[in-house]
């Protein structure tokens, strides 16, 4: 019996991560095809990538526009959500309802929505397009995780900080936002990696500069190559140091 | 710090709800006054109202003798220790402690000798650098009296601060409440429906019901000459005793009430024989049940001295002392 659930474990470890492992050991073949039999190890893929600059580029769009649209659907979150915990305003369920809704909706049919309004604007599609994107697709995450945080202990403490003679701008930066932190780090991280990984929206929205997700599918329409590969290992890289960053920061139990 | 505090005709509507009704009171500098009464009787609203965090539909609120009702919570010379402490979980004890002192703009060095200086008065100075979560709940809500006082302010609001205290620790509290409150000075309006944490700290008491005040002054005015049913029922058990017996028949509207204490074997009214039907220990006084001999006769609640108890079943002659007349309604 006890056999039987260390090989369930092993199963489902193996189904979630062989694809993952394949993926970066293949990234050191050496051959031109990503296919068995494996007969590296070499680094030429890497440096292959790190040299092409049009990858490079991509990357520091993707990053670019990740961390901007994370911060600014930060931002809208957490106005949203102090408002909507603070005051009871008549319709404020539905205005909440209405605030995450967008999480329900497929990002083929945001996309292709942004689309048609930035045409009939006249804005073209570029980089500040795909980041409006994001910001729709972020802003609901992170004022679901911000709302959820906030509850009476944090009112209480507004009151309090009130009482002692503070302004609400003192009490938004050295009592609200810090009582939040776990909740507004969390967020802005979930949001980052949403806006790194995203592809629909950025394919749809971006013309001449592109990020890393719409670059490396235009590789794939050249056929496999163990280059594909690098790159995927090095995008897995960023996501798991963001993930290890956040577990040794935001997560991290407070001793006691 | 130190001010008085008036409030002049106070009425507050929660929607048809009338929470207060014509509340009228006067504090005097330096007092320590306990607004004590059931849940639901408008006391926290009371507080409320002279924090600022709500302002009554009618009436005036008076510090010092300066009208507070166009004055925000942050421009009152008053601070209020929070029923659930309401710590800043993110700062220090001495940041938290030093926080008010910051908002008025003065330097660290200076608010932190002073954050210092209250955390020794509240006995936790050697703990300064820690986080409130460190803390035990009799020391977090010591940090938040500290942070209340560090302002100075001239009158400290307390909602009902020793409520989530177990019994020891609660008593313990209270006299340094109250041991505090003479040092300092500042006026003190304390919340709580707890009669004898009321009588325990307070210089006087205000008793409400309803929205309304029943009975305001001293413990031992409050006790033992309430000025109406509510208030000496709340106040602590309480004997009926039918107006015949006594010698107030003037006052044919009114009961005659004589606290258990003031029941035994002498006193002036005779409340005649009585048979004891049960008793219990409580360390100090037997606590006895007697009813009247005869049928359907009356019961009262004495209080009998430790080494004076009849056996059960035994009859005794009963008489009341320090009977006070209440009137009927309320």
């Amino acid at each position: 019996m006890r056999m039987l659930g260390w090989a369930y474990m092993a199963a489902i470890f193996i189904f979630i991560f062989l694809p993952v492992v394949v993926l970066v050991l293949f990234s050191f073949q050496e051959s031109r095809l990503p296919v068995p039999p494996f007969d590296g190890p070499t680094l030429k893929w890497y440096t292959q990538v790190i040299a092409d600059r049009n990858l490079m580029e991509a990357l520091r769009n993707s990053l670019f526009v990740a961390l901007i649209s994370a911060a600014i659907a930060l931002l809208l979150g957490f106005f949203a959500a102090q408002g909507l915990s603070r005051v009871k305003l008549p319709g404020s369920v539905l205005m909440r309802g209405v605030l995450i809704a967008p999480m329900t909706v497929s990002y083929l049919i945001i996309a292709l929505g942004l689309l048609t309004v930035f045409n009939n604007m006249g804005f073209r599609p570029s980089l500040w397009t795909t980041g409006i994107g994001h910001v729709v697709i972020n802003l609901p995450l992170c004022f679901a995780i911000l709302f959820a945080a906030m509850g009476d202990h944090q009112k209480n403490a507004e009151r309090a900080a009130r009482d002692l003679g503070a302004s609400e701008i003192q009490i938004m930066f050295l009592v609200t936002a810090p009582m939040l932190k776990p909740a507004l780090l969390a967020a802005y991280f979930l949001a980052v990696t949403f806006s790194w990984d995203e592809f629909i929206i950025a394919f749809l929205l971006t013309r001449f500069d592109v990020t890393l997700p719409v670059e490396i599918w235009s590789m794939l329409r050249s056929g496999l190559s163990p280059a594909t590969n690098a790159i995927g290992s090095l995008v897995f890289l960023v996501s798991i140091a963001i993930l290890i960053i956040l577990e040794f920061t935001v997560f991290r139990k407070p001793k006691s | 710090m130190t001010a008085d505090v008036s409030l002049k005709s106070i009425h507050q509507m929660f929607g048809s709800f009338q929470a207060l009704d014509d509340i009228n009171l006067e504090f005097g500098a330096g007092e320590f006054v306990v607004l004590l009464g059931p849940s639901g009787c408008g006391k926290s609203t009371l507080l409320f109202i002279l924090g600022g965090f709500l302002t009554p539909t009618s009436g005036e609120v008076l510090i010092g003798g300066a009208n507070m009702l166009q004055v925000a919570p942050k421009d009152r010379p008053t601070t209020t220790m929070f029923q659930d402490y309401a710590l800043f979980p993110h700062m220090s004890l001495r940041d938290n402690v030093a926080f008010g002192l910051r908002m008025r703009g003065q330097n660290k060095g200076q608010r932190n000798i002073r954050a210092d200086e209250m955390l020794d008065l509240v006995g936790l100075l050697d703990k300064a650098h820690h986080k409130p979560h460190e803390l035990s709940g009799g020391q977090r809500q010591r940090v938040a009296l500290a942070r209340a006082l560090a302002v100075d302010p001239e009158v400290l609001l307390l909602d009902e601060p020793l409520g989530a205290l177990d019994l020891k620790l609660r008593r313990q509290m209270q006299e340094e409440l109250k041991a505090i409150q003479r040092k300092v000075g500042t006026t003190f309006v304390h919340v709580t429906h707890d009669q004898e944490e009321a009588m325990a700290i307070a210089d006087r008491i205000v008793v409400m019901n309803h929205g309304k005040v029943e009975d305001a002054g001293p413990p031992e005015d409050v006790y033992l000459r309430p000025k109406t049913l509510f208030s000496a029922n709340f106040m602590g058990d309480l004997n009926t005793i039918p107006a015949g017996l006594a010698n107030k028949g003037s006052e044919a509207d009114r009961i005659i009430c004589a606290r258990p204490e003031n029941i035994g074997h002498k006193g002036e009214i005779n409340l005649g024989n009585a048979v004891l039907e049960s008793s219990s220990f409580f360390g100090t006084y037997h606590r006895c049940h007697f009813r009247i001999s005869g049928k359907g006769g009356q019961e009262y609640v004495a209080h009998l001295p430790v080494d004076d108890l009849p056996k059960l079943g035994e009859e005794v002659q009963l008489f009341a002392s320090n009977a006070v007349a209440l009137e009927h309604s309320s």
